[in-house]
């Protein structure tokens, strides 16, 4: 191992050992603890404990996904014992200090992490949705301060790189390809390859990017490598500019991500400071730096040729290929782009070495994967399994109870717009395994999974997602701008209670069209619809036949009445809320007038027992709005 | 075009970006950042500076979500128009937002005192649905939750 790398890591050992011989608080400040109001507990906590003259360290870490226990903090004592407090908002701090630090606040406890059982209180590793997961690449991740580099080191940090730097740039890439790596964007495409492509070019310059634009609506998963484990993304593009002959990287981050943007500034400028970016690194002889680029708000620059044209000064449309970015990328130079995630786990693939890694995973896809879940569920959050765990047994840690006694779940939608949508017969028998979403018509993804249950309308969906992909198409294809135009107008006419019979055979000749479109935006796009009308038929014939929505979510086919059995007491409230004072009251009998009803529900919010949504079977006849409409 | 006191000063600011440098985006940050908007005049100087043609210049701007042609409003509103939003209520706030304020997306009230834009999901879902007023998520909302909030926010300016 580098001499350079031994005396880096001594250094950092130091630092860490120093935080552990008093009483740390770990408080994470990442997007999701934010929202929970994490900041304003860390100022509370630090405020506190200076009055109180208290011998503790209040320290910022990363989050550990489980977002909807945030702000989750973590005291850990001298003695290595430590308990993780769910929930503690600024208002929590005083008794948080009260009662943990000489003992365990029963209150506030989650878990016990390390240390000794503590009656009443489970311990972290026994908890079910964190005993399912493997982390590997979420292992830091809540522990460390992702603005502190020696934390990284001190944990295995740059070990993977002082070793690939020890290896020919073959035996590297060798390693990369024996890994089964694949791409983590959901491009499944081989890392391995995709890196012998770019090492095989002469013409120099050869750049790398890092592609950090994470479009997919509904996941998360970069962000909190990002955000809490920064250094381990730059440290597998160090390996891979050692690997392919990269000199200098891009890494194309989108403006929504503020925190991403500075941990990662910050995290750049570090190992800069320590050698680890620039010339010479780790005294090796190898040369590699990087900029921190930040996109303005484009889904199609998440796709390579797109995000290259926007590097490239110019709008971000995809490009048509060839050439391929190992050919003529960044500036015209050989270039190899990959995803955040991907990075990450190059750098594990090094540090933990081929035996560790592949001893989890499926045949195709060995490792883990990162996901991030939200939707109809009881616990958003973002967990790390091997390849291949039952989706089934996921969803049950994810929404145990409550969620599920009100309602069915209806409806999967992984790996967000281009991706699709399955019935939960399907999606719960499926292993999380790209290989097991294809022969369903669909894709895993980029790691975002959608819970769905019966409370939404799959005519409803469709509007949204044939919407965002019409609205995010750059143009540059007929097909595509214009094919994602009528599908949502198909699927808004079919809401408003215009839809026909022969919709199907334009849903599947949109489909076919769309295969001619330049990149996988437009082809990809008619996933979801030609899914739908596949595995949701019932449905959206009940909207088509009998003009009625179930779910009671189409707002051309509903109608909020007042319900005159009920009691009035609330609806003086309803009718100050309406934004349109469609809430009317005339000789003591209250109505909504609909000629200028909305359909916002607000006063359904406020009294709900007094207002009802009716559809075409509550009340007949319903005329629907938009029955004259068109396509 | 003539150099006035304000293309003097946009120059001043992007004097360090260079042509073929993928600097475009970068350079219109700056702008952003320091103005709260790309000016029109400021498309001009970008585009002398980076030797692009004004035409592209615009063309960028125009292209991407998060650059913004109209100055910015006192009170921003970012309205979530992920899936996990829309799934819990999300259209309620948006159709709820806009009858309060009367104004639609990308669009400002009077003065430019509150402005609504569509924003993309940043993963916060657990707040679903949710807006996020000058940058700080508020939810989870019901329409009457929202419609407080807005009369609030157009009483207050
Ligand atoms: C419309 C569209 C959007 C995409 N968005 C992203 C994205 O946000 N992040 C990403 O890493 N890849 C995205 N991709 C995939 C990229 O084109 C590319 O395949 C990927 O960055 C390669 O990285 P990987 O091999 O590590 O997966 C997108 C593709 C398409 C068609
Ligand atoms: S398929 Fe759509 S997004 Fe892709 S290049 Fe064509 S118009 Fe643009
Ligand atoms: S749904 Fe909204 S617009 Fe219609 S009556 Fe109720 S509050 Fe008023
Ligand atoms: S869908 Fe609104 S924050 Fe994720």
């Amino acid at each position: 191992m580098l001499k350079a790398y031994e005396e880096l890591r001594a250094k950092s050992d130091e630092v860490w050992k120093n935080t552990q011989a008093r009483t740390v608080i770990r408080v994470p400040i990442a997007t999701c603890s934010i929202a929970a109001g994490a900041r304003e507990t860390l100022e509370a906590l630090e405020s506190a404990v200076k009055e109180r003259g208290l011998d503790v360290d209040v320290q910022t870490v990363g989050e550990r996904g489980l977002c909807w226990l945030e702000p989750l903090v973590e005291i850990v004592k001298a003695d290595g014992s430590a308990v993780l407090y769910e929930h503690v908002t600024s208002d929590k701090v005083e008794q948080l200090l009260d009662e943990a630090l000489d003992d365990v606040s029963a209150d506030l406890a989650f878990a016990v992490v390390e240390g000794t059982d503590v009656e009443g209180l489970q311990r972290l590793d026994d908890f079910d949705l964190w005993a399912l997961q493997e982390r590997r690449l979420l292992l830091r991740c809540g522990i460390i301060d992702p603005d502190n580099i020696d934390h990284y080191i001190a944990h295995g940090g740059y070990s993977g790189l002082a070793q690939a730097l020890d290896q020919s740039q073959e035996e590297v890439i060798q390693t990369v390809s024996d890994s089964t790596l694949r791409g983590r964007s959901g491009s499944a495409f081989p890392t391995g390859t995709k890196w012998e492509f770019l090492r095989g070019k002469e013409r120099e310059p050869k750049y790398l990017i890092c592609n950090a634009d994470e479009g997919d609506p509904g996941a998360f998963v970069n962000r909190i490598l990002m955000e809490c484990d920064p250094q381990s993304v730059i440290e597998g593009m160090v390996i891979a500019a050692h690997a392919t002959g990269a000199t200098y990287a891009f890494f194309y981050l989108r403006e929504e991500y503020p925190l991403a943007i500075e941990r990662m500034e910050k995290a750049v400028e570090q190992a800069r400071e320590r050698g680890l970016l620039g010339d010479n690194i780790l005294e090796s002889g190898l040369s590699f730096d990087m900029k921190i680029w930040v996109g303005a708000g484009s889904y199609v620059c998440g796709e390579e040729s797109g995000l290259l044209a926007s590097l490239d000064d110019e709008r971000g449309m995809p490009r048509i290929r060839p050439p391929f970015p190992a050919d003529s990328g960044v500036f015209e130079q050989p270039t190899n782009v990959n995803n955040v995630e991907t990075y990450s786990d190059v750098t594990l693939i090094m540090e933990k070495g081929l035996e560790f890694y592949n001893s989890v995973g499926t045949e195709a896809n060995k490792g883990t994967k990162i996901f991030s879940l939200s939707g109809h569920i009881q616990r958003v959050c973002v967990v790390e399994v091997a390849f291949g765990y039952p989706l089934r047994d996921l969803y049950h840690a994810v929404d145990p109870a409550t969620y599920q006694e009100r309602r069915k779940l209806k409806a999967l939608q992984a790996g967000a717009a281009l991706a699709g949508i399955l019935p939960t017969h399907i999606a719960l028998k499926l292993p999380l395994d790209p290989e097991a979403f294809k022969p369903h018509g669909v894709l895993m993804g980029g790691g975002g999974l959608v819970f769905i249950d019966d409370t939404a309308c799959i005519v409803d969906l469709n509007v949204m997602f044939s919407w965002f992909l019409e609205d995010e198409s750059c143009g540059r294809c007929t097909t595509c701008h214009g094919g994602t135009q009528r599908m949502s107008e198909i699927f808004r006419r079919i809401g408003r209670g215009g839809g026909k019979s022969n919709d199907y055979d334009k849903m599947e000749l949109l489909g076919q069209a769309l295969q001619y479109s330049n990149c996988i935006h437009g082809s990809a796009s008619p996933t979801i619809m030609l899914r739908s009308a596949e595995y949701f038929r019932e449905e959206i014939d009940q909207h088509i036949n009998e003009q009625r929505c179930a779910a009671k979510v189409c707002r051309d086919l509903i109608r909020y009445e007042i319900d005159s059995d009920s009691d009035s007491d609330k609806l003086p409230e309803a009718a100050a809320i309406c934004p349109t004072e469609a809430v009317v009251q005339e000789d003591e009998k209250w109505s909504i007038d609909q000629s200028k009803c909305i359909k916002c529900n607000a006063c359904k919010d406020v009294a709900p027992d007094a207002v009802r949504i009716v559809d075409a079977f509550d009340v007949l006849p319903l005329t629907p709005v938009g029955a004259s409409a068109t396509a | 075009m003539l150099d006035t006191e304000a293309t003097l000063e946009i120059a001043e600011l992007v004097a360090e970006f260079k042509p073929g440098n993928a600097d475009l985006i970068p350079a219109l940050h700056k702008v952003q950042h320091r103005y709260g908007y790309v000016p029109r005049e400021a498309m001009g100087v970008v585009a002398k500076q980076l030797r692009l043609g004004e035409a592209q210049v615009y063309g960028a701007v125009t292209f991407y979500s998060e650059l913004r042609v109209i100055p910015p409003p006192q009170t921003r509103i970012d309205w979530c128009s992920g899936p996990a939003c829309r799934l819990k209520g999300g259209e309620n706030v948006r159709l709820a937002l806009e009858s309060v304020l009367e104004i639609g997306m990308e669009e400002n009230t009077a003065g430019d005192k509150v402005g609504l834009h569509l924003a993309q999901c940043n993963g916060t879902c657990d707040f679903a649905p949710q807006i996020w007023v000058d940058g700080k998520v508020v939810g989870p909302l019901t329409a009457a939750d929202t419609i407080t909030l807005a009369r609030e926010l157009k009483e207050k300016n």
